[in-house]
């Protein structure tokens, strides 16, 4: 029965086989059931016992995020099909759009289950090749450009953890994830190997200083996309470096995760103020809840839980802004924060959703994101003291009312164009209706908190 | 010192040199040749260092190396370039050409700062000195200029840097071998299509992006 | 007999520095399928400017006059304790080291600088300007190479170098000498003003040296070339003999070795030549600005030989 845990990875695979086949006409259909078949067998596969051989290695963490990747799938491609329809001038065709997307699912489902950090690289660094087309779906200059820092960074990046993962094996003579996990490998090598990798993969994470590409891919990529990648994409990166930070929980390693992680969190929330596109705006809130996130990994305990609510919550809530964002672009015609005004006139639905949801991913209560702010909040008071723990929380505080601020603008307004809810973006309730269930999900996770503080 | 080793130091100081020299021309035929020299000469030494060990593992990454960043990619390069290649050149470098300059070495030294504080006491060699230098410096290609093929030759001195380690380093097991030969190879095609779409529509307009800012 | 080695090694270059610019003069004439001036034309022209009456701006202060002296003297001095044609110290040789001698043909740049200025000339202040900030940026190099030669030798003597170099052939193949002798090729490029970096033409607008003699006539202006030709000459010298090929240079004091050696240095020299005319009827002129790219890139060899010297020194050398 081992091959049931890779269930997720074959249909996914074999939806994107069906869907670059020329002759059939039916993508949208295989990859709203492959994402649905995908779902149902990783919460099969969740109630399953941990399972870990000579490939895998399914625990708790995986089993997580297998469900985590794959009900940010389903709404990303049911939201897909009309968004995707109504773009101009399309780098390609709708088929090869979702060829890609369930691609890009499959090397994510991959990555969280391979038992070989080898392996898991070659995963991570095949995320870059499957989605970094996504981004230039739209075919227009800023886009390429963005496309083209998006590969060239994070391809950068990611050489950097290869040659990690090069000085692990070389300190420990083993790829296997379970044999470092049972060995923890405390020589000097691998600890400059798992330095290496925080910074390489914290490349892919949007951590501090390679985040640079992030608020552009998130800015230009089309509303699905940028959903799929603040939502699980930078976990999947984070998810190496729990992994590799799991495997050799060294101080020095730690504390260098911490600071670059709370300098991710200064950066981006102090940059929530300078930003004029509300895509952006929430591709930098991004980068700040992964800097949290990484904090949490850094100091472990409570604050290692805190940073998993966190991931869960956040992938809920901001892939369900990025759909939204979606409509509001498809509303307004314009990724300007200054134009977009009055929108809960325009599009009430869309826009009532819209602030809460930038409440949500800025860490409001009660969203589940709160409750992980505050365990990895408790954690670093224990570890860093009450200093730092004061400076971070205003750092949230900042992004908070930057974010929030900015959202309520564009909602609360009155708009200059008051024309009463022509209803010509609203009117599709199927990617609303997405982005309020996913929503819904970001507030469930704070009451699933036992479940995940079980799994793990 | 075992004379292989000695082989190797040469090699790497001789492609810190061609990345130095890399930094320093601006026309894109003149890089994309560079590199392909720099290629080249790993793979004879690779060539060299397999004949005298006899491992076919190294065998095979001198011929990779010579086929795929030798020949394959700098072709592909020179293809993607409009027809006349030698009119092809940076306009506008982040950095100036001489601070670059400058600025490759500081990255070099930096290399060798972090090699000898966190791994010269765990080395019988100082040989890794040279491809964290060396990954450094492309680094730091990529950063300093704004041409694509100039950032993609970066990303693939970052690459060549690797080999070196992976010289030096046991091997690792050929299923990951392989997936990081075709990650690589994807990486490269993908950029190929976007320069072609970059190099397009950079054509029609200005190449600052407002909307790309802040 | 020191003493008179001296004089021979002072008589040698005196006589032989303006035959070695004739000879670079025809050889690129030649290059080009023309006919070219005779090699012996740089004396036609000393002597000429010698009989010539000596013209001074009235702005110009005494000094201006006085200079050419000055540093025809210290070029005069120079030729006096470098290896040229013996690779043991003559009677003079212990009286500076490399960085001794880097300083006399510093103080012989500023000199000449200062002259310039004192002109009060337009021209000759767009030389001295640009020749200052080049200078300022290939002077440091200069003293960037003598101290990696003084970590390969233990000293700062040229003598000891090109013993050390002669007769070690694991230093004269070691990557350090070659990255050095890299970076002094190039900087002897900048010094020597060779095509790259200036063309030698009137009425250029990158021209750098030689606009600085601009305001000279008669006598002094021939001192002026005379030196300027000495100081190639020794440069090129010191590149050949100490640099790339110290090989020959006699060792021991034996007369005949001695006499053998200076036909020999003077072909080394020629091949030198060979390989300067080449490169000026090959390249294009740098425009200004790209000049301290060249210069940045003379840096980092220097700087490279350094970064290889610790790499290597620690398991044992090369």
């Amino acid at each position: 029965m081992e091959w049931i845990y890779i269930l997720p990875v074959l249909i996914t695979g074999g939806a994107s086989l069906l869907c670059i086949l020329p002759f059939l006409k039916f993508e949208e259909d295989i990859s709203v059931a492959a994402s649905i078949l995908a779902l149902a067998s990783s919460i099969y596969v969740a109630t399953l016992p941990d399972h870990v051989n000579a490939f895998m290695h399914v625990d708790g963490l995986s089993k997580i995020f297998l469900i985590m990747i794959s009900a940010i799938y389903v709404g990303v491609v049911i939201f897909s099909i009309d968004y995707i329809a109504h773009i101009e001038n399309k780098l390609f065709q709708m088929n090869f759009y979702f060829f890609l997307l369930n691609l890009f699912v499959l090397t994510m489902l991959f990555t969280v289950i391979v038992d070989n950090i080898g392996l898991m690289w070659v995963g991570v660094e095949a995320t870059t090749l499957a989605s970094a087309l996504l981004i230039a779906t739209e075919n227009e200059e800023a886009a390429i450009e963005a496309t083209w820092r998006y590969i060239i960074i994070v391809s950068a990046g990611l050489v950097v953890s290869l040659i990690a993962t090069i000085f692990i094996y070389a300190g420990t003579g083993t790829l296997s994830l379970s044999k470092l996990l049972a060995a923890h490998p405390t020589s000097q090598i691998v600890a400059v190997g798992a330095i290496l990798a925080v910074v390489g993969y914290g490349t892919k994470a949007g951590i501090f200083p390679m985040h640079t590409w992030l608020p552009d891919a998130h800015g230009r990529a089309p509303a699905p996309v940028s959903a799929i990648f603040s939502a699980v994409l930078l976990p999947v990166a984070l998810f190496s470096i729990v992994r590799i930070i799991g495997a050799a929980p060294i101080l020095g390693v730690q504390d260098f995760a911490f600071w670059l992680g709370f300098l991710s969190v200064a950066i981006a929330s102090l940059m929530t103020f300078s930003q004029r596109q509300y895509k952006r705006l929430f591709a930098y809130s991004s980068i700040e809840n992964m800097g949290i996130a990484l904090i949490g990994i850094s100091v472990g305990g409570y604050g290692f839980v805190g940073a998993i609510v966190i991931i869960v919550a956040h992938a809920f809530a901001k892939s369900a802004t990025f759909l939204l964002s979606g409509n509001v672009l498809a509303a307004y015609k314009t990724p300007f924060i200054s134009e977009v005004k009055g929108a809960y006139k325009k599009i009430p639905l869309t826009a009532y959703l819209f602030s809460i949801g930038a409440l949500a991913v800025t860490g409001a209560p009660p969203f589940g994101s709160f409750l992980g702010e505050l365990l990895i909040l408790a954690q670093v008071l224990k570890s860093f003291g009450i200093v730092w723990t004061v400076v971070l929380s205003t750092f949230i505080v900042i992004a908070f009312l930057g974010v929030n601020y900015r959202v309520a603008r564009m909602v609360f307004s009155e708009g200059s164009s008051g024309s009463e809810s022509d209803g010509d973006a609203d009117h599709v309730k199927s990617p609303v209706a997405v982005a309020a269930i996913n929503l819904a999900l970001a507030l469930l996770t704070t009451f699933a908190l036992p479940v995940i503080y079980k799994m793990l | 010192m075992h004379s292989l080793d000695s082989i190797y130091l040469l090699l790497g100081f001789v492609e810190i040199a061609l990345v130095i020299f890399i930094q320093w021309q601006l026309y894109t035929i003149n890089i994309i040749r560079t590199f392909s020299i720099g290629s080249f000469l790993m793979a004879a030494f690779f060539l060299v260092a397999g004949l005298v060990s006899k491992e076919v593992y190294i065998l095979t990454l001198a011929f990779l190396t010579a086929v795929a960043r030798g020949w394959f990619i700098p072709r592909f390069l020179v293809k993607t370039l409009k027809r006349e290649t030698w009119r092809e050149r940076e306009v506008k470098p982040v950095l100036g050409v001489a601070s670059s300059i400058i600025g490759s070495l500081l990255f070099a030294i930096l290399g060798y700062l972090i090699y000898s504080l966190a791994l010269q006491p765990y080395m019988s060699t100082n040989l890794a000195a040279v491809p964290i230098a060396l990954m450094l410096q492309g680094a730091f290609l990529i950063i300093s200029r704004s041409n694509t093929i100039a950032q993609l030759i970066g990303y693939l001195v970052m690459e060549n840097a690797m080999y070196m380690f992976g010289y030096i380093f046991p091997e690792l097991p050929f299923i990951v071998e392989a997936g990081i030969v075709l990650d690589v190879l994807g990486i490269v095609m993908i950029s190929g299509i976007i320069i072609r779409l970059r190099e397009d529509s950079l054509q029609n307009g200005d190449s600052e992006f407002n909307e790309l800012r802040g | 007999m020191l003493l008179l080695l001296s004089l021979l090694q002072l008589t040698y270059i005196l006589l032989l520095a303006p035959l070695a610019a004739g000879i670079l003069a025809k050889i690129e004439e030649v290059l080009e399928s023309k006919k070219g001036p005779s090699i012996f034309q740089p004396y036609y022209d000393i002597s000429k400017l010698f009989r010539k009456e000596s013209i001074v701006p009235s702005a110009a202060s005494p000094f201006f006059r006085v200079a050419p002296y000055i540093t025809f003297a210290l070029y005069l001095f120079l030729t006096l304790v470098l290896p040229i044609i013996t690779a043991f110290p003559l009677t003079f040789g212990p009286v500076v080291d490399f960085i001794g001698g880097g300083l006399v043909f510093g103080a012989a740049a500023a000199i000449k600088k200062l002259a310039a200025i004192d002109s009060r000339s337009n021209y000759s202040h767009l030389g001295t300007s640009r020749s200052a900030s080049i200078g300022a940026l290939s002077e440091p190099i200069m003293l960037l190479i003598f101290i990696m030669l003084g970590v390969l030798s233990h000293t700062n003597n040229p003598y000891v170098i090109n013993n050390i170099l002669q007769t070690s052939q694991t230093w004269y193949l070691s990557l350090i000498h070659w990255f050095v002798s890299a970076a002094f090729f190039m900087v002897l490029i900048v010094e020597t003003g060779k095509l790259p970096i200036e063309s030698h033409g009137f009425g250029e607008l990158g021209m750098i040296g030689q606009a600085m003699e601009m305001e000279y006539s008669g006598a002094e202006l021939a001192l002026y070339k005379w030196g300027s030709y000495m100081k190639h000459f020794l440069l090129m010298n010191v590149f050949m003999n100490v640099f790339v090929f110290p090989f020959f240079v006699p060792m021991q004091l034996n007369v005949a070795a001695i006499f053998w050696y200076m036909f020999i240095n003077f072909l080394k020299i020629f091949l030198l030549l060979i390989v300067f005319a080449l490169l000026e009827e090959t390249v294009s002129k740098y425009r200004l600005f790209k000049i301290f790219d060249f210069v940045a890139v003379s840096f980092v060899f220097a700087f490279l030989a350094a970064l290889v010297f610790y790499t290597t020194s620690s398991i044992g050398g090369m």
